[in-house]
């Protein structure tokens, strides 16, 4: 069958030289200097994360390659302190991927266990968001790369496995975010509190004081309530932000704002 | 007896064999030493030691390849295996060899299976027309060349057969393309061995490599000597001729279908071609097994020198050809063809004029070299 | 041979991700074709509703892999301008300068593909290596090779590293060479002239119908280029050209690219100049908790009620590497997004593929298909 389409006609090139020199000479010239040294990195012998080798192939191969900080800032497997780490839930909050949870460690009292993160690394996405939130810099992220396993189970990773991680002293993401100096404070909707001690007893920092108030002007002719009202009080400066006082509060009385 | 050439070996070896049988077994002293069976068994070794040694040298073109590709590429290569990557090659074909061959449902069985068997078996028929040292084979076959060009040819047919019958598509186009590129090279690859022809006055490859034994047909004729390695390149389906084969838009053309075993085959069988490519070009071009005068004849008349010449001209000729690999990309069908006819044929034309010239004048002084025709 | 359909795709080494190319061949020609679209659908679009502000980002880099930075780029700004937020004048310098690295980045790999398909091998290796640097460059102050989770809304995550300017530059100067290597390789070689030139043409007119952009308009001809047309972030600030060819064919788009790559590292100079003399902040002040990390997300419907946020739309449009992109936020009010809508070039581009495949060989699809760089990822998001 004749198709119906008509051929594109194809243009010569116009200032094409007709030769093929050009590239052979070019392969031939890379030739001639991977017999020195090619680009290959050959990796489990030879690390880039190794600094000394990073300068041994920079100098002999003449590539800027990872001159200075390049792969102290890399995104790898966390490292946790889990003696400073205050379970204060952010890094569970702020990850995206949801594959962060809480799990009990021994060294909490029986009342409030103390929690630190255990991650799931078959669905963490390494974005760092986790450690960019931790108040006490005891979740960070290291330079370790290499976690292939043969099992499912063995890619989530407890707190001790990354307290281990921590005590191998790997280079650590040296980036650390500032926190914003006008960052949002817990404030209190007076009239709602019932002084329940919430907030107080879950605070991780213990920033949280609750201090006794009178109740409010006894109507005339009533006898003042026995019972002592409390108030959270929250030093702003210990306050890391995390909402967990929020979120325990049951009559939704705290919120974020701005003291005026 | 004097060990001089292959089948001397191989007649000394099988003869040694059933010796020691018949020593072993005396009764059976009297059958064993039957002339018929002393050259049968031989021809039988004969056959088993040229396999190995092309089945082995294929393999080192391949580490060859491969390293050589990798500089080019500024990259190592195959390095972990063996010395330097050397084993890469047997433990690929090992994997290869392990795994399981299975056929399309639809495929028609009889040209799955032949198809790449007939394949490799064409190619490897080549070596037993080579000749690679003086000494090598026994007999003269007056019309060599022209055998191993026919055997050389042969395998567009199998590829169009395996092709067809592996019932894809991209099969059936990589097929069709084998089959419609053929004739574009093949009748320049004839004519630029007419020039060769012509000058050395005989279709025999011994009597062509001796008569380079002053000088080497590659400066007489040159052009012969590119057309004949572009159509080597095109032969051989490397880039920038291997369009059968384009990944970029047929996946792999032909061999698209095959696995395991099969593919090994397809793959065996290049590099054979490949590595038949490079002999005739150095047979027939750069002098074969001979050195020019100035190297010492002590180093020559040592034995198997003439194959470790001959070894290392091949390895450099499919150096050039891996250097083009690197460095072209691939041509478009119409290209090819086009190249074929309107720049191969009158190209090989050309060096058949200027070989007869040649040939009338004996000698271009120019090149400084000695006459040797005429006897 | 009678006329036949034949798949090209989803998996075929011309693709370059996980697409469908239906093409009708006669013989060798080229009669139909029909892309399929829809096989990398991951739901970017609808999960980013229900992800705060910042958290999209990570959606960002993996929507085009090859291009992250000017995606992140490119939602950050519609998120900002319907936030309302104005990041500082630093951080808009740094998004410049990470934007035309990645496009840098993004061309080798296009480059690298691109010669890939037509068979010839070394440039891939060479594509790869020289890209890698860049790649160096983004972890050393981003800390991800690929997926770089760098900018946020109402700013850049961190400050670039000490020394960041010195490395920069030597990885620019090395580059500067290997660009007239990579043009050896390419236009000084008859074969590649000849497989390229006068294929896949597509007329600026039709361009312009069919919403193609990017390198493919400008190699019609036409000079159009969103950072200097509607300059955004500080591209009114640094000097370049727009590169544009005549040819409208695949030697055209690799002109406008190579070009193109030698443009940015004209504008990365000029940005690492103001960057090394203007220190000062890279995050706005005053962002709303809301926005996700690194803050806490709060998850309480009361929080919100409390306060009011303006409510607001963004649109934002850059030249991303393939094209012109475009992202339209919406918010509502919400700790989320209400509707993040993202426009991509190569859907447009591939789309049109009937215009420039149909008359061609079989064997001109890989160069056609390659010099439209297909980015799968940013077509079905």
């Amino acid at each position: 069958m004749v198709a119906e389409v008509e051929q594109k006609g194809r243009s010569k090139p116009e200032n094409a030289d007709g030769l093929i020199l050009k590239p052979l000479y070019t392969a031939a010239r890379q030739f001639a200097k991977s017999l020195i040294r090619p680009s290959t990195i050959i990796y489990p012998f030879e690390r880039l994360e190794d600094p000394k080798f990073r300068e041994e192939v920079a100098i002999e191969s003449g590539r800027p390659i990872g001159v200075g900080q390049v792969w102290d800032n890399y995104r790898g497997v966390h490292a946790l302190n889990v003696n400073t780490c205050i379970s204060c839930n952010l890094c569970a909050f702020s990850c995206p991927d949801l594959c962060i949870d809480m799990v009990t460690v021994p060294g909490g009292d029986p009342k409030h266990p103390k929690k630190c993160p255990q991650i799931d690394y078959g669905k963490c996405s390494y974005c760092g968001f986790c450690s960019d939130a931790c108040p006490e810099g005891c979740l960070s992220m290291t330079t370790r790369y290499e976690l292939s396993t043969p099992k499912r189970a063995e890619m989530v990773y407890s707190p001790q496995k990354m307290f281990e991680i921590y005590q191998r002293k790997l280079p650590m993401n040296p980036i650390r975010l500032e926190r914003p100096a006008n960052e949002d404070s817990i404030l209190l909707d007076v009239p709602l509190c019932i002084g329940c001690n919430a907030c107080a007893r879950d605070c991780p920092t213990e920033c949280i004081t609750m201090i006794d108030i009178p109740k409010a002007n006894p109507k005339p002719g009533e006898k003042p309530a026995k019972r002592i009202w409390k108030e959270p009080v929250i030093n702003d400066s210990d306050c890391v932000r995390c909402g967990t006082c929020i979120s325990v509060c049951p009559k939704e009385c705290l919120f974020w704002g701005t003291h005026t | 007896m004097a060990l001089t050439t292959l089948w001397d070996v191989a007649y000394f070896l099988a003869s040694g064999l059933l010796y020691v049988v018949s020593r072993i077994i005396p009764p059976l002293s009297g059958v064993l030493s039957n002339g018929d069976l002393v050259w049968g068994l031989s021809a039988l070794v004969f056959g088993a030691i040229l396999l190995a040694a092309s089945m082995i040298n294929t393999i080192m073109l391949i580490w060859f390849e491969r390293k050589m590709l990798g500089r080019f590429m500024d990259r190592r290569g195959a390095m972990h295996v063996g010395y330097a990557g050397l084993l890469q090659n047997f433990a690929d074909g090992l994997k290869l060899f392990r795994k399981n061959t299975f056929k399309p449902r639809d495929a028609d069985g009889l040209g799955f299976y032949a198809g790449p068997t007939a394949y490799m078996v064409t190619s490897l028929l080549m070596f037993g027309v080579l000749p690679v040292s003086t000494g090598w084979s026994d007999g003269s076959l007056p019309l060599s060349m022209l055998l191993a060009l026919v055997i050389f040819s042969f395998a567009p047919l199998f590829i169009f057969i395996s092709a067809w019958s592996s019932n894809n598509k991209y099969s059936l186009i990589g097929g069709m393309r084998s089959a419609a590129q053929m004739i574009a090279y093949e009748v320049p690859i004839l004519l630029a061995v007419v020039a060769v022809v012509v000058i050395s006055g005989s279709f025999d490859l011994n009597t062509i490599v001796s008569e380079q034994r002053n000088y080497w047909y590659w400066g007489p004729l040159f052009l012969a000597m590119i057309v004949f390695a572009t159509g080597m390149l095109a032969e051989m389906e490397r880039i920038p001729f291997d369009l059968p084969e384009a990944e970029a838009e047929l996946v792999e053309g032909w061999n698209t279908e095959y696995g395991g075993m099969l593919f090994a085959y397809f793959m065996l069988a290049d590099y054979v071609r490949a590595l038949a490519g490079s002999i005739l070009v150095v047979l027939l071009f750069l002098g074969g097994w001979t050195l020019p005068a100035y190297f010492p004849a002590a180093l020559t008349s040592l034995p198997l020198a003439g194959i470790v010449v001959l070894m290392v001209k091949t390895y450099l000729v499919f150096g050039v050809f891996v250097w083009i690999r690197a460095a072209l990309p691939r041509v478009r069908t119409d290209q090819l063809l086009r190249i074929g006819w309107m720049r191969m044929i009158p190209l090989s034309l050309a060096s058949i004029v200027f070989a007869v010239f040649f040939v009338l004048v004996k000698c271009i002084p120019v090149l400084g070299c000695v006459p040797s025709m005429g006897g | 041979m009678s006329e036949m359909w034949v798949n090209m795709g989803p998996q075929h080494p011309m693709t370059h991700g996980l697409w469908n190319l239906r093409v009708r061949i006669d013989g060798e020609m080229i009669v139909e074709v029909d892309p399929e679209m829809g096989y990398l659908h991951r739901g970017i679009e609808k999960i980013s509703e229900d992800r705060h502000y910042n958290e999209v980002i990570t959606l960002m880099d993996r929507t085009c892999y090859v291009a992250g930075m000017a995606w992140e780029h490119l939602y950050v700004m519609g998120a900002e301008k319907a936030l309302g937020i104005v990041p500082p004048e630093r951080a808009e310098w740094i998004r410049m300068l990470s934007e035309e690295f990645q496009r840098l980045a993004s061309h080798i790999m296009w480059y690298a593909a691109f010669v890939q398909d037509l068979g010839l091998m070394s440039p891939f290796l060479y594509g790869m290596r020289d890209r890698d640097l860049i790649l160096d460059l983004f972890q050393s102050y981003t800390g991800g090779r690929l997926t770089y989770e760098y900018m946020r809304v109402g700013g850049v995550r961190n400050d670039l590293p000490e020394g960041f300017p010195a490395q920069a530059r030597q990885v620019l100067d090395w580059l500067e060479p290997r660009l007239v290597e990579y043009d050896r390789l390419c236009m000084g070689s008859e074969i590649f002239r000849r497989r390229c030139d006068g294929l896949g043409v597509l007329k600026a007119n039709d361009c312009v119908r069919l919403g193609v952009t990017g390198p493919m308009l400008r190699s019609a001809g036409s000079k159009r280029d969103i950072r200097k047309d509607r300059p955004y972030s500080r591209y009114s600030q640094v000097e370049f050209d727009v590169a544009t060819a005549d040819s409208s064919d695949v030697t055209g788009r690799y002109l406008v690219r190579m070009e193109e790559m030698r443009q940015s590292i004209r504008i990365l100079r000029q940005a690492l100049d103001w960057l090394e003399h203007h220190p000062g902040p890279v995050l706005a002040d005053r962002l709303p908790r809301w926005l996700g990390a690194p803050y806490a997300p709060m998850g309480r419907e009361g929080y919100l009620l409390k306060r009011n946020y303006p409510k607001g739309v963004g649109l934002s449009a850059i030249e991303e590497p393939h094209g012109e992109a475009c992202a339209y936020v919406v918010n509502e009010g919400g700790e989320h997004p209400y509707r993040v809508k993202f426009r991509s070039p190569v859907f447009a581009n591939l789309s049109a593929c009937s215009h420039y495949l149909v008359g061609y060989h079989i064997a001109d699809i890989p160069p056609i298909m390659g010099s439209v760089d297909v980015c799968v990822g940013e077509v079905d998001r």
